[in-house]
């Protein structure tokens, strides 16, 4: 009976704990899958976010590289606008330097017997110094240089250049080569030799001669321009040979207030006209050498300016005889001569010479001899000012 | 490039401007080299120091090889200002390749009329 009770028990307990572990399992299976659903969802859910993320954050760099390019951009248009501007300005500049240029030659040619000719000279070098800037900022600008339109040789060229600078004294030129550079290729290599003296001026004691020599290597012409400064430093260099090579324009809102146009006009220009320029060199006094080296398109062997019509000249000879002296006169046609070919040409009164325009004095009664007459001529020809004592002579 | 719708600026003033055919010198003083001063080369003027010549010197020098020209002819045949010319003679006389013969000057011509009185004083005094 007990073992009845005992086996029910036991049945009721086993039947029991069946159903327990049979709920469990149903309800840990029920778990399962709701957390695996959450895990699902959750999954999703980051999925989600980072594909939001991520366009938000390639949109985020769209935005950062328009507006990078919007800025350079507005700094491109901002430089350009500040060329165009810099450009009329300095064609304006330009074209009046020119123009200063050109009147003052003439004015010096007008009154070059004059003691204000020593003035005129300086006003010139002054205004020789403000062309090379105008033309170097046209440089930078982009605008046109001014032009030759016609062949100089190299020696002239450097000439120029030479009186572009301040102390132009302290340029020697030490040999003339008979080359001629080209038209097209006299302005700008006269620009950039100006501006390599006024660097290799600068940086050198202000008493330290400048050297430059002209040599041919290889098909090049080398213009060579010796200085006797400090030098440059391994970093100056590098800066320099990349200012030089005309490949980067340097913008002009980086120039600064005190802009150093020197070796990016330098570069720029030899990039545009098809030439090298190189300081990397040391010269023989141990500063700085600069080279520049044309090839065979810009120059020519030829002698360049064709001597300009030959008009003979006839010199008093060291002892002058009676036929050539009134010759001398008649010839040239000066102005202070002309006045004094009337006594002249009476010495050879009976000659052809008295055919010109010798009329008031034709006339007059001659008793000059062939001495006298040649002592007259000698006279007038020496001192041309002294008033005429003929009249009173041949009285 | 120097292209554009801006056309070229011609640059028409000759290219080596005086003040460096001068080489920066001072002028002479009034009463050297007058434009009725004879000049020539001097004998002895060697060719080595000829050649370190300017060209405008050299044609100077060319122009006064072989006998008396005056300063005003010089200028006017090199077709330079008479001041650049009287520059360029200085700095030749300087390095000796010139002869500089000045003009006879104005004092040194005598009065005739003074002349003939003083004459006529000695004849009168000794008899002629």
């Amino acid at each position: 009976m007990n073992r009845d009770v005992l086996i029910w028990c036991l049945a009721a307990v086993a039947v029991i704990s069946v159903a327990a572990v049979v709920a469990l399992v149903v309800r840990n299976r029920a778990l399962g899958a709701r957390k695996r659903q959450a895990e699902e969802e959750l999954t999703r859910q980051l999925a989600d976010a980072e594909r939001r993320f991520s366009t938000v954050l390639a949109d985020l760099q769209r935005f950062r590289g328009e507006q990078e390019g919007a800025l350079r951009e507005a700094e491109r248009t901002a430089e350009e606008s500040t060329k165009a501007v810099l450009k009329g300005a300095v064609r304006f500049l330009q074209s009046l330097a020119a123009e200063q240029t050109t009147l003052l030659d003439g004015i010096q040619r007008r009154y070059g017997g004059h003691a204000v000719l020593a003035d005129l000279l300086d006003v010139n070098h002054a205004t020789a110094q403000m062309a090379r800037k105008a033309q170097g900022i046209a440089v930078m600008c982009g605008a046109p240089l001014g032009r030759r339109s016609q062949a100089a040789s190299v020696y002239d060229v450097v000439r120029s250049a030479q009186g572009q600078i301040r102390n132009f004294n302290r340029v020697e030129i030490m040999q003339q080569s008979g080359i001629a550079l080209k038209a097209s290729a006299v302005a700008p290599v006269a620009l950039a030799v100006a501006e390599l003296l006024d660097n290799a001026a600068s940086f050198s004691q202000h008493d330290a001669p400048i050297e430059v020599t002209f040599q041919r290597v290889q098909g090049n012409l080398c213009i060579v321009i010796d200085d006797a400064g400090v030098g440059m430093s391994d970093e100056d260099r590098q800066k320099a040979t990349v200012l030089l090579s005309g490949g980067t324009v340097p913008r002009l809102s980086q120039l600064g207030a005190q802009p150093k146009f020197g070796l990016p006009v330098v570069g720029l220009i030899a990039h545009q006209y098809g030439f090298k320029v190189d300081v990397t060199g040391v010269s023989r006094y141990g500063g700085v050498r600069a080279v520049v080296l044309l090839p065979e398109e810009l120059w020519t062997m030829e002698e360049t300016p064709p001597p300009a019509q030959e008009t003979p000249v006839r010199r008093i000879r060291r002892i002058p005889s009676a036929e050539e002296a009134p010759e001398d006169r008649t010839v040239h046609g000066l102005p202070k001569r002309g006045e004094r070919q009337a006594p002249t040409a009476g010495a050879t009164d009976a000659g052809g010479a008295s055919a010109k325009g010798t009329r008031p004095f034709k006339k007059g009664p001659r008793g000059a001899g062939g001495l006298a007459a040649i002592q007259r001529g000698t006279m007038s020809g020496r001192a041309v000012e002294v008033p005429s004592s003929e009249g009173t002579e041949d009285a | 490039m120097s292209d554009g719708p801006d056309e070229e600026l011609e640059l028409t003033s000759p290219l080596v401007p005086l003040f460096v055919i001068a080489k920066g010198r001072d002028l002479p003083a009034d009463h050297e080299y007058e434009h009725t001063a004879l000049v020539t080369a001097r004998d002895g003027a060697s060719a080595a120091a000829a050649r370190a010549l300017s060209p405008e010197a050299r044609k100077v020098m060319d122009l006064i090889a072989d006998g008396f020209l005056s300063v005003a002819e010089v200028s006017g045949h090199t077709h330079l200002p008479l001041g650049i010319v009287r520059i360029l003679l200085a700095q030749l006389e300087e390095d000796g390749l010139i002869l500089v013969r000045k003009p006879i000057p104005r004092v040194e011509r005598v009065e005739r009329e003074l002349l003939s009185a003083v004459l006529d004083g000695l004849r009168t005094k000794f008899g002629a």
